[in-house]
């Protein structure tokens, strides 16, 4: 049985009718259209398919659609406002912080909850935030590099 | 961005943008979730489909009931065997069917599929299918494969052996006679799992008419549509492949039976069809690394000259055959283009076992070869008393040095690296003054950039680059970007070869239908077959950039220049026009055809003689040496890699970024092999098939990571660059063994280095 449910994706209000079990990754992917949050292993293992619930990153793989009604949820898809890149997405640009890009959104939203709850933080903290979150390709080097750039206002 | 003026453009260096710190160019629509996968694309009336996949490792098919999938409601298409074409095919052995004919070889052989309206009801159908299976007696190890009366897998081959390679240069026994130190030992390099983190994707659309699209996160676009329409009994103009951006490969995107099976369902039921593997049934039935092990002899005289080198590979095909006779043939015989070794004999076998199949994984075969060679060689310094670089660096090829297998190295900046390695780590130093437990370990490699003996019709690229009427290019090519930044590269050098800028430069996904016919990605070969069609191409279109603005200003062609889109006099250094005049004139003058430059490049290599196996493969060889630093616990056996070096041969440097990212990927994707990385397999079944259970390295395992390069300007790659893909990873291995054995005064010799290894170790030693 289908329940009607209502998310706050990216400021913006979505009714959906969502199946008990349908997860959250797939309600934005499949029923939003929100392609941005990737599905790297649909079991909580990734972070491919990190996303803000009120504010906090979740594996959207792991949480029930139902559990978030009523709730805000952020996505890839709206960490630029008008246009304009948020400083974390100009710094993975600019520092190398993305090669193939699967684990790319993941990473932002991650290092974006990380610096509104620690705006200076420490090389560990900063690992520590990501550390959920796998990247195959870039040594993740360039994404500490560029997420530290931003947390000491360096100017890109 | 403004144009700049010319004085400004002709007094830049040598070079507008080669050499520059650039971006990705496809980062900014990555960073806001806009680039588009293929996971992640939709079609109207797209259907799902899911691949009932084999429990057993060796088993034969009675018979096959699909009544009950094929009642459930949502499901439009069920196929077993006698749906597909019925035709054997393979990348390299013919021992492939769509789905399984009378007996499955492997746990996840592909037996029978479904396409369903959405993927739950496709799952649901795959479960109503009934099987009868007859076990047979499997075996899941080379070593028991290649015994007398073994289990045979493919009937073709009777003692399991799909392939065999043998080389022979010198006189090895006589060397060995005569050397002052012979030593030998054996080594084993374990099955591992590329983990890209975009699983194994495909859809495909049949227009009805016996045309199929395949949207594919392929390295090989063009080369698949030959194989594939070999097993589907068409021509290959049939097939039209389209390459989104892809979530990474490391080698393992290249035919792909899945993709098969997506094309047999769309032409079945006249719909789109996505399949998308789990992540389970990617590690279960992916493409892994070749398993390999060694026996490794090598002969020395006292002042550390090489004499000979004998090595004995077994490797593991698994159950059906992808790359691995290439790879084993390259795991026997390219690493002899490192040292001088005038002795050499290989001897490889390649042995089917009831296990998943085995294929490319960056460095393939080399670094498998690599390990060994390079942990032996340490042993070997050693027990000479020379010092582990002065060792190389005594046998190391130099520049316009020729292999004994006909490889011809015009440069090598291999005794360079060993120099800037040592120097960047402290090397000398850190061996002087030990630290307990700490440890640094050195190893160097060297690789291809293209390999002329993988498609036999030909290497080498091609490249168009249109400029249109606001100055505008767009660059189409075969080649595949799979996340490594080569549409950055391709961007670079086509900007610098037709005097454009950068940003005016965008590189066209790969279609087939429109592109030329590119080889891919592998053998490290992008950058310098690709890199070099792109400058060709662009050399064409400045040409007649040049011609045109030649003939609207009346001035002779000699005395125009083309620098970041403007057109310059010379030698007055005044701006004539701009690219996008120049183009847009041209472009009215020939009736709407935009200015087009045409790039061909055609190295002059040579397919290796089957039977002698000389010839040069690749235009250039890459370079590199790494240095691991690690502390080993000795209570816990862990190991921590503190520091790591790395200098690399590039030729020519064209986007540092782009290169240390490769270099920081490959020595991650390394060292995870080395400590961490191990498809646990038992009776044929992968029993750690999650990211939870088989780990990858995550931010916190590494420590810093040192990249350097060396610029050799090898005449023969684009702007003097070479390939850097593969030797980014091949030497890790080696060198964090060889670091261990430093720290802490144990050998090991099979990879993954384990804390288990290294305790079962240490307690042989009186280390503790
Ligand atoms: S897809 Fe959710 S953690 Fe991997
Ligand atoms: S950029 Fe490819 S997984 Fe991170």
């Amino acid at each position: 049985m289908k329940r009607l449910i209502n998310l706050v994706v990216n400021g913006e209000s979505h009714e959906v009718a969502v199946s008990p079990e349908q997860t959250l990754l797939e309600v934005l992917r499949e029923e939003l259209g929100l392609t941005g949050t990737k599905k790297g292993c649909n079991q909580g293992e990734c972070g491919a398919c990190t996303v803000l619930v009120d504010g906090k990153p979740v594996s959207s793989c792991l949480v029930l659609a139902v559990s978030v009604n009523g709730k805000s949820v952020s996505t890839i898809e709206g960490l630029s406002q008008d246009g304009r890149l948020h400083p974390l997405q100009e710094a993975f640009v600019k520092y190398g912080a993305i090669q193939c890009g699967f684990c790319t959104p993941g990473m932002l939203l991650a290092a974006k909850y990380l610096l509104e709850n620690r705006p200076k933080p420490s090389e560990q903290e900063i690992k520590e935030a990501i550390n959920g979150n796998i990247c195959r390709c870039t040594g993740y080097v360039k994404i500490v590099e560029a997420i530290s750039a931003v947390a000491q206002g360096a100017a890109l | 961005m403004r144009l700049r003026d010319c004085k400004e453009v002709l007094e830049m260096s040598e070079f507008n943008i080669i050499g520059k710190r650039v971006p990705q160019k496809d980062a900014v629509e990555k960073s806001t979730g806009a680039a588009q996968y293929v996971t992640d694309l939709k079609l109207p009336g797209m259907l799902y489909g899911k691949i009932l996949r084999s429990p057993y490792p060796h088993a034969s098919i009675l018979c096959i009931d699909t009544t009950r999938a094929k009642r459930l409601p949502g499901v439009k298409s069920v196929i077993t065997f006698s749906d597909t074409p019925q035709i054997k095919f393979g990348p390299l052995v013919d021992d492939w069917y769509i789905l399984a004919k009378d007996k499955v070889r492997f746990i996840g052989e592909e037996v029978a599929a479904v396409a369903a309206v959405d993927e739950d009801t496709a799952r649901e159908a795959i479960e109503l299918i009934r099987v009868e299976y007859e076990e047979l007696p499997a075996v899941f190890t080379p070593g028991e494969a290649i015994q007398p009366g073994a289990p045979i897998i493919n009937p073709e081959y009777p003692n399991n052996v799909v392939s065999h390679f043998k080389v022979e240069r010198g006189d090895v026994e006589q060397a060995f006679r005569e050397a002052d130190l012979v030593i030998g030992d054996e080594f084993y390099a374990n099955q591992v799992y590329q983990a890209y983190m975009e699983s194994m994707a495909c859809i495909a659309q049949s227009d009805g008419r016996g045309h199929l699209t395949l949207w594919l996160p392929s390295q090989v676009p063009s080369k698949t549509r030959m194989s594939y329409a070999k097993a589907l009994g068409i021509q290959p103009r049939d097939i039209r492949v389209i390459r989104p951006h892809v979530g990474g490969g490391f080698g393992a995107k290249m035919e792909y039976d899945a993709d098969l099976i997506c094309a047999l369902l769309a032409t079945n039921t006249g719909r789109p069809v996505k399949i998308v593997n789990t992540r389970m049934e990617d590690f279960e039935a992916g493409n892994p690394r070749v398993p390999m092990s060694f026996d490794l002899r090598l002969a020395f005289k006292k002042d550390g000259t090489l004499l000979a080198k004998d090595l004995k590979a077994l490797a593991g095909n698994g159950g059906r055959t992808v790359y691995g006779p290439a790879i084993m043939s390259t795991a026997c015989y390219r690493i002899d283009s490192l040292y001088r070794i005038p002795n050499l004999r290989a001897d490889g076998r390649l042995v089917y076992t009831n296990t998943v199949p085995t294929a490319c994984f960056r460095g393939f075969g080399n670094a498998q070869a690599t390990f060994a060679l390079e942990s032996l060689l340490d042993m070997a310094a050693h027990e000479l008393g020379i010092e582990p670089a002065e060792l190389r660096i005594k046998n190391s090829f130099n520049n316009g040095d020729t292999s004994p297998h006909g490889w011809f190295i015009s440069t090598s900046g291999l005794a360079d690296t060993i120099e800037q390695a040592t120097q960047a780590a402290g090397w000398n130093d850190k061996k002087r003054n030990k630290t307990t437990r700490r440890g640094i370990g050195l190893a160097c490699t060297n690789h291809v950039s293209g390999n002329r003996g993988f498609y036999r019709p030909f290497d080498g690229s091609s490249a168009i680059l249109r400029v249109g009427e606001s100055g505008q290019a767009v660059l189409i090519q075969g080649e595949a970007e799979i996340g490594q930044g080569q549409n950055t590269v391709y961007a670079m050098l086509a900007a610098e070869a037709a005097g454009l800028r950068y940003e005016d430069v965008t590189v066209a996904q790969v279609d087939t239908l429109i592109g030329p016919f590119g080889l891919g990605s592998f053998a490290s070969r992008g950058t310098v077959l690709g890199g070099q069609a792109v400058i060709a191409a662009g050399k064409d279109a400045k040409r007649k950039l040049l011609a045109e603005a030649s003939s609207m200003f009346n001035i002779p062609v000699e005395k125009l220049d083309i620098r970041e889109g403007v057109v310059c006099r010379l030698p007055e250094q005044t701006k004539m026009a701009t690219v996008a005049e120049v183009a847009s004139h041209y472009m009215f003058r020939q009736g709407g055809c935009p200015l087009t430059g045409e790039g061909v490049y055609v190295p002059d290599t040579v397919v290796p003689d089957p039977v002698t196996k000389i010839g040069n493969i690749s235009p250039v060889y890459c370079f590199a040496t790494h240095i691991a630093e690690v502390e080993v616990d000795t209570e816990t056996g862990q190991v921590k890699v503190l520091n790591y070096f790395a200098s690399h041969d590039v030729g020519k440097i064209l986007n540092p970024v782009g290169l240390e990212g490769q270099v920081e990927g490959g020595v991650v994707q390394g060292l995870g092999w080395a400590l961490m990385e191990d498809m646990v397999t038992v009776n044929g079944k992968v029993q750690n098939p999650t990211f939870l259970d088989y780990r990858i390295p995550g931010v916190r395992d590494i420590g810093k990571i040192h990249v350097s390069f060396v610029e050799t300007n090898d005449p023969k790659g684009p702007y003097g660059a070479k390939g850097i893909g593969e030797p980014a990873l091949n030497p890790v291995t080696a060198a964090v063994a060889n670091a261990i054995y430093d720290a802490v005064g144990v050998r090991i010799k099979s990879l993954p280095i384990t804390p288990e290894k290294i305790l079962a170790a240490l307690e042989h030693t009186c280390m503790l």
